[in-house]
């Protein structure tokens, strides 16, 4: 890192936030303004806001990773959200604008009972209490690798500076500082692949680098064929990432404080179709900036593991390190041979000669069949030298590309992308927590609470959510890969969640206390089946909320137990 | 002309199936592509 490079970092996250504050300045006269920003939102501001808050450092650390790891198979995991935006759009949005509600969890009361609404405040709290911690982790890591920083210091840094900005300007400072961090991540991206295709030898092309790719497995976009148990194909996109959409978007306070804020029900609407239109090209551009990665790395020597923190840790210890610097130098001799023989690959493709390409791709498969071998080895070093050590090392790909390979000015900006989409996603989170702490916790407590009391009650939830995101964000270390992490913890509570608003939607004959047990039984069988079986996560959504519906209508008709919805 | 006349004048119908449709095109897409380099 140059002084450019703090330079570009500094002066891009203290503007965002700078200028965010100081146009927010007036926000907390009434709690409508501090948790809505006045309901003034347009169609633009909330799909920018909706991206952003979806859009965390996780997406940009993360996700290239595993497309450099598994291909681009994941981008299937958000073929439902179009899909999720346009029901959302039909039925969602125009039950909330009507009521006129603060938070999702305040229409469960009307239509169900206080009870009910309680009980789906308080898992929502407790999801997005958990994974707004991991979305402040990854980018403390990002600065403890970068700067040898401890961990905890990052993590109070970057959550600090979050917390002050949506403490004091609320909803609408979140909203303002996130068209700016979506205009960052997006120049962030262009320049980034861009850079990388530039990168490649003499004569490799963006279309040599992808028929590289593609004989390398890494172009698996779409799979039609049928696994329960496979995370991501065609129909768990369909299916269960409908289902995780439609309870992320339909459900989830973070994202429905985004379009509540609309200064109509036709710009809320707009705002979550732009989303419906702008995610999977967004995903399919970040996804193949992993892909670029990886043909990138097999021009260029690639580490044994991009987890610079456990070959720190291998080298310093004695017993282990002979045997790490021995495989280094297979590796680095390794390497040479990859690139001489993926350049040979490259170029048999630029002549489109079958003869050519068939002796390139054997003489490739050999020379992976090494790699594959050397790899297989290296695991088992760091597993003995270091057993409680992270062994994935997909969130360190994108990030090590960047401090080694840009160019001075450019280092910051990427970083700047990635701190600021973290506290983009984290605030708008933060601020949810706060909204539902308050409008469906603390008013239902004390109804005679004025707006003022509790716009200062929701700047101390601000606070002290954002203090626990930090502590859960110090324990996130531990966890496999951060992106799955945030999204298995997600699909365990959102199936449950979504069945609730079905049945409060679309089932009006079913009372208050089918649904409040419904979802509580619901909810325990999602859990024991975490825990009990190898069910891919994103079946969960599709279990849960069926079950909430089953249930809900068996109770119902048991036990006549309430007449009809209130509603 | 008050929000609900402003509405009232979109053809939202025409809004659902141009997302559905830009799914529906990428999806197609994403399928060639793996084709193309299977």
């Amino acid at each position: 890192m140059s002084l450019l490079d703090w330079l570009v970092l500094g002066g891009t996250l203290l503007f965002i936030v700078g200028y965010g504050t100081w146009r927010t300045r007036q926000a907390g006269r009434t709690l409508d303004g501090y948790l809505l920003g006045g309901r003034q939102a347009s169609w633009w501001g909330i799909g920018l806001s909706i991206i952003a808050t979806q859009a965390s450092a996780i997406t940009f650390l993360s996700t290239p990773g595993q497309a450099y790891a598994d291909g681009m198979r994941f981008i299937q995991f958000y073929f439902g959200l179009p899909v999720a935006m346009v029901l959302i759009a039909i039925f969602a949005v125009p039950i909330f604008h009507r009521l006129q509600v603060f938070t999702a969890y305040e229409y469960l009361e009307g239509r169900f009972d206080r009870r009910t609404r309680t009980l789906a405040a308080g898992l929502f709290l407790v999801q997005r209490g958990l994974s707004n911690g991991l979305s402040l982790y990854a980018p403390a890591l990002v600065l403890s690798a970068l700067l040898g920083w401890d961990i905890s210091l990052t993590v109070w840094l970057i959550g600090g500076l979050m917390i002050a900005y949506t403490v004091a300007g609320g909803s609408r400072a979140v909203a303002v500082t996130q068209q700016f961090q979506v205009g960052v991540i997006f120049t962030g991206m262009v320049v980034a692949g861009y850079l990388l295709v530039h990168y490649l030898p003499a004569g490799v092309g963006f279309s040599e680098a992808m028929q590289v790719a593609g004989g390398q497995g890494k172009l698996n976009l779409v799979d039609f064929s049928f696994d329960f148990k496979d995370r991501y194909n065609f129909w768990s996109g369909m299916t269960g990432g409908l289902f995780l959409a439609l309870s992320y978007f339909g459900t989830d306070q973070s994202q429905v404080q985004r379009y509540l804020a609309g200064r109509s029900q036709r710009e809320s609407r707009l705002g979550l179709l732009m989303n419906g239109l702008v995610k999977v090209p967004m995903q399919f551009g970040i996804l193949l900036i992993g892909v670029l990665l990886f043909v990138f790395y097999q021009f260029n020597p690639a580490p044994l593991t991009f987890n610079r923190p456990l070959l720190d840790q291998v080298a310093a210890s004695p017993a282990h390190a002979p045997q790490l610097r021995k495989l280094q130098a297979e590796q680095a001799t390794l390497s040479v041979a990859q690139r001489e023989a993926t350049q040979q690959l490259a170029y048999a493709y630029a002549s489109h000669n079958p003869t050519r390409i068939a002796a390139a791709q054997t003489h490739r498969q050999a020379t992976d069949a090494a790699a594959r071998g050397l790899q297989t080895q290296a695991q088992a070093l760091f597993k003995a030298a270091a057993p409680t050590a992270e062994a994935k090392d997909t969130d360190y790909v994108f990030i090590t590309f960047v401090l080694h390979y840009l160019p001075h000015g450019l280092i910051g900006l990427l970083l700047a992308v990635v701190l600021s989409a973290a506290m983009g996603s984290a605030a708008g989170g933060l601020n949810a927590l706060a909204s539902t702490t308050v409008v469906d916790l603390y008013r239902p407590a004390y109804p005679r609470a004025d707006d003022l009391r509790c716009v200062l009650v929701s700047r101390w939830a601000t606070v002290g959510w954002g203090v626990l995101g930090i502590g859960f964000a110090l324990f996130a270390a531990r966890l496999e890969n951060l992106i799955q992490a945030v999204n298995i913890l997600g699909s365990l509570f959102y199936g449950a969640m979504l069945g609730l608003f079905m049945v409060a939607f679309f089932l009006p004959k079913i009372g208050g206390r089918a649904a409040f047990l419904a979802t509580v039984v619901a909810q325990a069988t999602v859990l024991l089946l975490f825990w009990q079986t190898d069910i891919g996560y994103l079946w969960f959504n599709i279990i849960g909320c069926g079950l909430v519906v089953g249930l809900a209508w068996l109770v119902q008709r048991i036990i006549p137990l309430q007449a009809s919805s209130k509603a | 002309m008050t929000k609900t006349e402003q509405e009232d004048t979109i053809n939202w119908r025409a809004w659902y199936w141009l997302v559905l449709g830009a799914l529906a095109a990428e999806i197609g897409f994403f399928a060639y592509l793996t084709n193309l380099f299977a």
